[in-house]
């Protein structure tokens, strides 16, 4: 391949193309899979604030020392002879809810907006990916990052906990106790990393994007918890508990028919952090949380509305990237 | 008479050292500072308009009226001085006239509207100002911002790569403005990569090469200057390989060569074969049909002080 | 202070503030708490329940205030410092206290009308609770002006304003600073509480500071923050760029 190509102009003066040495790459070539994995750990090490400046990592390693503390506590607790003062399945669920918040809020935009305000999408979608691939990736690295967040604190604390009990059978309780902690850091990593993303999304200003979130996330957990503390029973204690309503939940008004447990159960359903609990509950878990108390049969309305917001959320994510536009 | 005066300014960024102890004048017309991308040119600019603050070395701008004065933490050269930045920013909610309207009620003009409005016809931009920012292309923006700066007709303009983005009509346009203003006494200092644009509109051009200041002063006068590399010019005349014979013969020739559209020649001494190539030519007979210096051009004085920067 | 108010800063920060999709962020949770006061009042929950202070105090002080005030007090400066179209407004000799001033005022003003007024609308639709309305109401003026300074200067300090204020606003206010007792003040939400608290003594709003400490340290820390932030953008430097 290393002849020129040379061609005659009418004129009669030779054009010619000179061999500089160019070579297609013939190699092997990585596939769509590699792609989507380079992506998505990229982006993953971006919702830490890795591969930026120092102050990209305040933020999530603030949060993430907020919620390793109970952990830390409840450790040094139990050392002192009390058993454990921190559940697996809700784990003070006053910070967590206020801690995931902060941390998808500042950190979904740093995933999708940073990309839309730079107007970076040609470069990624002129590669051999499809359209859906980009979403994908950003959506699976967000939720394992959110996982992070919420699977090692618990792990912390079964940690501690363990080094602080004695007796196979008791450290079979501690794990059995754990494996539905872990279950539920699940589900709200998976729901939590879709509505933000979803958010963050419609917008190329990280700062517009982190209000968004941040207001509908509080928004709706104020407005659940409000409800569900007039409607419900009356055993508030002071804390600011999270509020949760879903984002595309409508406000349900029950009728002036004053019936306590509908309408408690009813409030429930306006915040992914009620929904979360509510659920929680109906699968069988322990230990009423602050706000929300057991919805029983009610349950699979919950489950129902978390599985609906969570799809509308990623199908409004796949479809913003659907075209590949500048911004 | 000096209106900016720059003296060994140096500004680092931790171990990336942007600008690197500068020393220069700068006085009424129109300058051009060239460099490639990378050169401190912006980052000079920055600090002229008082963005920026030096590492080392201090900058002063000379008003008519008034003291002169460092340009950092200063806003009061603002009166005096004009800034037109490179980036794509304005407020696009606004149209192009209420931009320039509010700019210059910030610097308290006492007619704001007949300010404008000259501001305006001075960019040609009388069509487009009612209509938002946010719809023009990027060379209107480029004309908005220059109306902005010269509403409040500073002595000092500074301009960051202005001619970005603008088609050649454009282009044209604001070359003519910008020398009429320069003619009329404004110290015009403009950044560019482009080197057709320095070469017609400035008289004096400051290159900026990694940091350094290469070289200031007239091209044509700089090209002189370096003595070091031969000038080069393309001869044609009635019989080439005579004259040829005949320049090789002299001493400010180091090389000849013979072309199909004529003679190469190279000389050291370039004062001494623009004398003597006419009375050469006309003692042994040979019509001279063209002389052409090659490389007097911008570009070459540019590459050769890149190349001989970077070695 | 007049010498210090431009009103053409002002204008364009109230257009941008105003006129875009940012409104609806801090529109719509202003009309959620009207609406919320409304329906509750229409469902007549019972007489130990004493709702209003749960909806005026830890929705609207807890978070309507907070978070519109983050939201308008990092982005009357922010926005602009953000996209690069500050230059414009600091290469004209006004002076840079007046930038400031001019723009903790438009975002005091903004915040004091999707907050502050909401609260009072609310505590008089709320059945028997005027006087908590206005203290609460005087209470979320305090904050406006208190929260939109420190905001305003947050966005002079750092890009990232509004990750910062809100991991504030979340934690440090949300949480800690009601567990740990003397914490209370370095809380703008405990100075705004102790104010409303000296107007009419609600034991529910868990006031902790008397009128005395918390009107001084709101005051310092308004015009501290303002000071501050006057200072930093007279040496305002473009960033990076080493073109």
């Amino acid at each position: 391949m290393s002849a020129d190509t040379s061609a005659t102009s009418a004129s009669g003066t030779a054009s010619v193309i000179h061999d500089l040495g160019y070579r297609r790459y013939d190699g092997p070539r990585l596939g769509r899979a590699q792609i989507i994995r380079a992506l998505a750990w990229h982006s993953f090490r971006g919702a830490f604030g890795l591969g930026r400046g120092a102050k990209a990592k305040i933020v999530p390693l603030v949060a993430l020392i907020a919620l390793c503390l109970p952990a830390v506590v409840n450790a040094f607790v139990m050392s002192r002879g009390n058993p454990r003062a921190v559940d697996y399945d809700t784990y003070t669920p006053a910070l967590r809810d206020l801690v995931m918040t902060v941390f998808v809020a500042v950190q979904a935009p740093e995933l999708v907006s940073r990309d839309l305000r730079s107007r970076v999408l040609p470069l990624y979608f002129a590669r051999p990916i499809k359209t859906i691939d980009y979403p994908l990736a950003k959506y699976l690295a967000f939720t394992g990052a959110c996982l992070v967040m919420l699977e090692v604190p618990l792990l912390l604390l079964y940690a501690g906990s363990i080094a602080n009990v004695h007796g196979g059978s008791a450290v079979w309780a501690e794990t059995r106790a754990l494996i539905p902690g872990l279950l539920v850091g699940l589900m709200w990593a998976v729901v939590l990393a879709a509505i933000s993303l979803f958010l963050a999304s419609l917008t190329g200003r990280r700062a517009f994007a982190t209000g968004a979130v941040a207001i509908v996330l509080l928004l709706t957990f104020t407005l659940a918890e409000i409800l569900l503390q007039v409607e419900g029973p009356q055993n508030q204690g002071p804390q600011a508990a999270a509020i949760k309503g879903g984002p595309g939940g409508p406000i349900q008004v029950h009728p002036l028919v004053y019936v306590p447990s509908l309408a408690d159960k009813v409030s429930g359903l306006f915040s992914p952090f009620t929904l979360f609990d509510g659920v929680r509950m109906w699968l069988g878990g322990t230990n009423p949380a602050d706000s929300v108390s057991s919805p029983g049969g009610f349950g699979v309305v919950y489950a129902l509305v978390l599985v609906a917001i969570t799809a509308l959320c990623l199908y409004g994510l796949a479809a913003r990237y659907r075209k590949a536009r500048l911004s | 008479m000096t209106v900016i005066q720059i003296k060994n300014v140096s500004r680092w960024y931790g171990n990336v050292v942007a600008v690197n102890d500068i020393t220069m004048d700068i006085g009424p017309g129109v300058t051009g500072l060239l460099g490639p991308n990378g050169a401190g040119k912006s980052t000079i600019l920055h600090m002229i308009a008082g963005f920026l603050a030096p590492s080392r070395g201090t900058l002063t701008v000379h008003p008519v009226l008034g003291e002169p004065v460092p340009t950092w933490r200063n806003p009061d050269i603002y009166r005096s001085l004009g800034l037109v930045p490179e980036r794509d920013s304005v407020y696009a909610f606004l149209t192009g006239e209420e931009f320039v309207r509010s700019t210059a009620r910030l610097h308290k003009l006492g007619n704001p509207d007949a300010a404008t409005r000259k501001a305006i016809e001075m960019t040609d931009m009388g069509q487009a100002a009612d209509r938002r920012i946010a719809t023009y292309s990027k060379g209107m923006r480029q004309r908005i911002k220059v109306a902005a700066a010269l509403v409040h007709e500073p002595e000092i303009l500074l301009l960051d790569e202005p001619f970005n983005g603008m088609d050649p009509r454009q282009r044209i346009h604001m070359m003519e403005l910008l020398g009429k203003l320069g003619a009329e006494g404004c110290t015009i200092l403009f950044s560019s990569h482009i080197l057709e644009e320095v070469e017609r509109l400035s008289g004096t051009i400051q290159v900026m090469v990694a940091g350094r200041l290469a070289a200031s002063g007239d091209f044509r006068a700089i090209r002189r200057l370096m003595t070091s590399r031969p000038h080069v010019f393309n001869v044609r005349s009635s019989d080439d390989r005579r004259l040829a014979a005949l320049l090789v013969g002299r001493p400010y020739t180091t090389a000849v060569e013979l072309t199909a559209k004529g003679l190469q020649v190279r000389t050291s001494d370039f004062g001494a074969f623009c004398a003597q190539i006419a009375v050469l030519t006309r003692d042994h007979k040979i019509a001279l049909r063209e002389l052409l210096p090659t490389d007097e051009s911008l570009e070459s004085v540019f590459g050769y002080l890149i190349s001989s920067q970077g070695s | 202070m007049s010498a210090y108010f431009n009103p053409t800063i002002a204008a364009l920060t109230l257009r941008a503030t105003l006129g875009r999709r940012r409104a609806f962020l801090f529109a719509i949770p202003a009309v959620i708490l009207i609406a919320l006061t409304l329906v509750l009042r229409a469902s007549k929950p019972g007489p130990d329940v004493l709702w209003p202070d749960r909806v005026l105090g830890d929705f609207g002080f807890s978070v309507l205030l907070p978070l519109t005030a983050l939201i308008v007090g990092t982005g009357v400066l922010g926005a602009e410092i953000d996209d690069g179209s500050a230059i414009h407004l600091l290469a004209t000799p006004v002076r840079r206290g007046s930038i400031v001033v001019t723009k903790f005022a438009v975002a005091a003003a903004v915040t004091a009308l999707f907050a502050a007024v909401p609260e009072l609308l609310a505590g008089l639709l709320a059945p028997d609770s005027a006087k908590l309305a206005f203290a609460l109401f005087v209470g979320a003026l305090a904050g406006s002006l208190i929260y939109s300074a420190v905001f305003v200067l947050a966005s002079v300090l750092t890009t990232r304003a509004i990750a910062f204020g809100l991991l504030y606003v979340l934690i440090w206010e949300g949480l800690l600073s009601n567990l740990v007792g003397g914490a209370r003040i370095l809380s703008i939400a405990h100075y705004c509480l102790g104010i409303a608290n000296a107007i009419h003594p609600d034991t529910n709003l868990n006031a902790g500071l008397t009128l005395a400490t918390s009107v001084i340290l709101g005051a310092i820390v308004t015009v501290g923050a303002l000071i501050l932030a006057t200072r930093r953008l007279s040496g305002f430097a473009i960033q990076g760029e080493p073109v």
